[in-house]
């Protein structure tokens, strides 16, 4: 019997059994749990047992009921299977369908999460005409799945992480939230070691995040976005420079346009000036390069001599 | 012995096997061509599933207890599989990038269905347990969007002001808009460029002002925004450009530009080639590098970038002079 056969027999028997299976029903009357040996028996249990939790298969390990010396058992619990009926209205699977349509990448989850949710439902389509083609939320990362998880369960993980100067380390975190920002996620939650709330790139975990014992609570309204500020120049643990840029007219409109109003003024000559706080200066250079020559710094004096160092390599 | 990787393909025929007996069991009758398209496999893999399934079922095994699949021609019927007639509730995954496609959408102003889509969210929230679902996805809230989403409601061309990061300046330049796409937390404009007579990617933030004309446009059948992947750069013909990285610039490097090609050299820097939209873009780029990029080809890159630096390096004299 091929192994797929057993897992399919495996999860109908553990889905439609009234109570537990204790290890030995599982082997005596599951059709594929015919290993020569005890030993051999357990480890292809083990490993199925891993293989149907990783594909989000709740298998729970319950005491029997039976009064006496019966080990537990296993079983699959329904209400934890069975996808809930959202009572989704039909323009709201519709909307949802358009949405699924437009995530770019994300290998298939997006139309299997949708097909789950409309599998009773007549086929539906929007009618209006199509405006958004392709939402990129780069979701198709494999370690998102593990961390959201960790999330919705409030369990506490601990990772293997790069910071950007390629230094590794181990991180324990109590997951509060995940952001997408900029085209990248991000893990916010508390660094129980160092007991602060910490943000991480998640492209930057290494491998699998391990599961710890325990639980947490997120705290009362908390909001993961608000503990980011708006450009990757502004995100980090160092303090703020505080910076004033100049906007030649030619591009002042994109300042008008894109930065905080309050916090820009008049420059000479129809140029417009503008404050920030800088807490990644090598990430704010590269950001002010990108204008070319239309946008300088202005202060501080030391800001503007790396901006010159950093540019020595061509104009020497 | 089964490796990790036949395990995981193990796990993606199961899940999908997971999916389909439920799906045939709520549409009895439903053709082995149907599944095949629904679930975007060939025919030959739906036989196969279903004949598969049809060895399995629960402890006795006998014709009481196995999956009955019945086919007439090529209609198929599941039956004595209940515990299959409702789908496995959603990944972690799942659920994750449908919220974050939704409320990547919901931010576009005025989008026509927006509330529909809300409800929708809400409703998802609620059935992934308490306390809200913690995901916030941002795309900057950019100016123009609402004029582009009319002109593409209304099939309309538009004129547009459009800050150029290929050619350092501005330009004037009518589009026919086939879609906006979301990408690296921006939107992007997607249509028929009348300056350069070509298929075209515009930021939108970098849209100075946006009319629209009177034309009517349409979009082509065959345009498929996935072609975009990666490839978000600027509005020039495309030229490959290679340089080598440093290894402290290689480790994000990757994650936020277009690479073609790249391969590690013997001490530790990296030679890449990627595709850059023209040389001001490129030149751009290495300016941003600084001293973390060197050998760069064509030559006409580095020149330009040379010329930019002097250009920046003057202002900024200037501007010291008069302070």
């Amino acid at each position: 019997m091929r192994r797929i056969e057993r897992l399919i027999n495996l999860i109908a028997a553990l889905l439609d059994t009234p109570r537990p299976m204790t290890a030995e029903e599982i082997r005596e009357r599951i059709a594929g749990y015919d290993q020569p040996t005890h030993e051999a028996f357990r480890r292809a249990f083990e490993r199925d047992k891993d293989s149907l939790r990783s594909m989000g298969i709740p298998i729970e390990l319950r005491s029997t009921g039976a009064a006496g010396d019966l080990p537990d058992g296993y079983i699959i619990p329904k209400e934890k299977y069975y996808l809930p009926d959202l009572d989704l209205l039909p323009d709201e699977l519709a909307a949802l369908k358009l949405a699924a349509e437009a995530v770019l990448g994300g290998a298939g989850l997006a139309e299997s999460g949708l097909m789950k949710l409309s599998i009773d439902a007549p086929s539906v389509e929007w009618s209006g005409p199509r405006v958004v083609w392709g939402t990129d939320v780069a979701a198709e990362q494999p370690v998102l799945g593990p961390l959201y998880s960790a999330v919705l369960d409030r369990t506490p993980i601990e990772f293997s992480y790069e910071t950007a100067d390629g230094a590794s380390s181990r991180r324990v975190l109590e997951p509060y939230g995940l952001v997408h920002r900029g085209g990248h996620w991000y893990i916010v939650g508390r660094d129980a070691e160092r007991d602060a709330l910490r943000s991480f790139k998640v492209s930057r975990i290494r491998g699998r995040p391990t599961t710890l014992e325990g639980t947490y609570e997120i705290p009362e309204g908390f909001d993961p976005a608000e503990r980011f500020a708006g450009e990757a120049w502004a995100i980090g643990d160092s303090d703020a420079t505080a910076v004033t840029v100049r906007f030649d007219p030619s591009v002042r409109w994109w300042a008008e346009q894109n930065l905080d109003r309050d916090r820009t003024r008049d420059g000479p000559t129809g140029a417009l000036d503008v404050d920030v706080d800088v807490v990644n200066e090598d990430a704010f250079i590269s950001w002010l390069l990108g204008f070319g020559a239309d946008v300088e710094v202005v202060a501080p004096d030391e800001l503007r001599a790396r901006v010159r160092d950093h540019l020595a390599p061509f104009t020497s | 012995m089964t490796t990790i990787e036949n395990a995981g393909r193990v796990g993606r025929r199961l899940s999908r096997i997971l999916l389909m007996l439920p799906y045939a069991i709520q549409h009895p009758g439903v053709t082995v061509g149907e599944l095949a398209r629904k679930f975007g496999v060939p025919k030959r893999e739906v036989m196969e599933d279903l004949q598969l399934v049809f060895l399995c079922g629960l402890p006795g095994y006998g014709p009481g207890d196995l999956i009955d699949v019945w086919f007439d021609d090529d209609r198929v019927e599941v039956r004595m599989a209940d515990y299959f007639a409702a789908p496995l509730r959603l990944t972690p995954s799942e659920a994750l990038i449908l919220y974050a496609g939704a409320e990547a959408l919901v931010q576009l102003p005025g989008l026509e269905g927006a509330d529909s889509l809300r409800g929708a969210t809400e409703k998802l929230r609620r059935a992934l347990g308490a306390g809200g679902v913690g995901v916030r996805v941002e795309h900057s809230p950019e100016a123009h969007l609402d004029a582009l989403r009319d002109a593409l409601e209304e099939r309309r061309r538009v004129h547009l002001e459009y800050l150029s990061a290929s050619r350092g300046s501005m330009t004037d330049r009518d589009v026919d808009p086939w879609g906006l796409v979301a990408a690296l937390g921006r939107w992007y404009l997607v249509g028929f460029d009348h300056l350069s007579g070509e298929e075209r990617m515009f930021r939108v933030d970098r849209i100075k002002s946006v009319s629209a004309r009177d034309a009517v446009v349409e979009v082509p059948d065959d345009f498929d925004p996935e072609r975009y992947r990666g490839a978000f750069v600027g509005d020039e013909t495309q030229e490959h450009v290679t340089f080598e990285i440093s290894p402290a610039a290689a480790r994000w490097f990757e994650d936020y530009y277009p690479v073609a090609t790249s391969a590690e050299l013997d001490d530790g820097w990296r030679r890449v080639t990627l595709l850059s939209s023209g040389t001001r873009w490129a030149a751009t780029l290495l300016l941003r590098l600084g001293a973390d990029v060197r050998k760069v080809e064509p030559e006409a890159v580095m020149q330009e970038a040379r010329t930019l630096a002097e250009e920046i390096a003057r202002r900024a004299q200037e501007q010291a002079q008069q302070g």
